[in-house]
């Protein structure tokens, strides 16, 4: 069985720091390791920002919502909102190996969070909204994963 | 997110503590382009106790060097924990930044 929990709130700035505490207690409360803890962190904010100046951007604002999931073998995080729809597997990969006077400043927050997810999904649709599910893997079954592949 | 700077042997060392977020990154790009605008280009970030960056922290970093270097300094890294060393690393980086296990180590390089 897993244990859910959930946070909405207004897509503005100041949530994110409701947010980034949401995920970190419910990564406390559940025995998840740093490295998942740091990577969801990160998936608030940068994914949140994201939603709350674009996606929401020449429209009212609405709220995100995010809900965590503790499983036996996985951590799962779903971001929600009602703004236009952004799928982050189709956003620009940055050039990583750029030299530093060649590098853009920027565009690195999404590509990010994508690097440190063992499974990413998304759907958009007018009723329920845009959902992001995260999924980070817990330690052991990290390491069974990649013994089997 | 706690910054304060101090000067040691010729360089300037730039102490980030706690997390930098998109809400406290620009008073980080403001503290470290104070610096470069007085000329004090040689400068050492000490990230020993930094727990957590996001990509805004990473944006003032990169803007920084660029900056630094242009002027013919530096920003270098030292003390830089797993958690971040991570991130930094995904964002490639580890490959364009000089990293030092500690501070001294950081701002004898510049010598």
């Amino acid at each position: 069985m897993a244990e859910a929990t959930r946070i909405r709130r207004p897509a503005r700035l100041e949530s994110l720091p409701l947010f980034a505490q949401f995920v970190m207690d419910a990564c406390a409360a559940h025995g998840a390791d740093p490295e998942t803890t740091y990577a969801l962190r990160l998936a608030v904010e940068e994914l949140g920002t994201n939603t709350i100046k674009y996606g929401y951007s020449g429209m009212d604002a609405g709220d995100i919502a995010l809900d965590f999931a503790a499983h036996p073998d996985r951590f799962v995080l779903t971001l929600t909102d009602w703004g236009k729809p952004f799928d982050p597997r189709a956003a620009p990969q940055p050039n990583v190996t750029l030299s530093a006077e060649q590098r853009p400043i920027g565009g690195l927050g999404v590509y990010l969070v994508m690097s440190m997810m063992d499974e990413v999904s998304y759907r958009s649709d007018a009723e329920r909204g845009n959902a992001l599910t995260l999924v980070k893997l817990r330690d052991g079954q990290r390491s069974a994963e990649k013994r089997n592949t | 997110m706690k910054v304060s700077v101090k000067p040691m042997d010729g360089s300037i060392v730039v102490c980030i503590e706690g997390s930098v977020d998109g809400l406290t990154a620009d008073e980080l790009l403001a503290k470290l382009d104070e610096q470069v605008d007085a000329g004090k280009v040689r400068l050492v970030a000490d990230l020993s106790g930094l727990e957590y960056t996001s990509s805004a922290g990473l944006r003032a970093l990169l803007g920084t060097v660029k900056r630094a270097r242009n002027k013919g300094g530096d920003l270098r890294l030292a003390a830089v924990q797993q958690p971040v060393f991570k991130v930094l690393d995904l964002a490639g980086f580890t490959g364009i930044l000089k990293i030092f296990d500690d501070v001294p180590s950081a701002v004898a390089s510049f010598k």
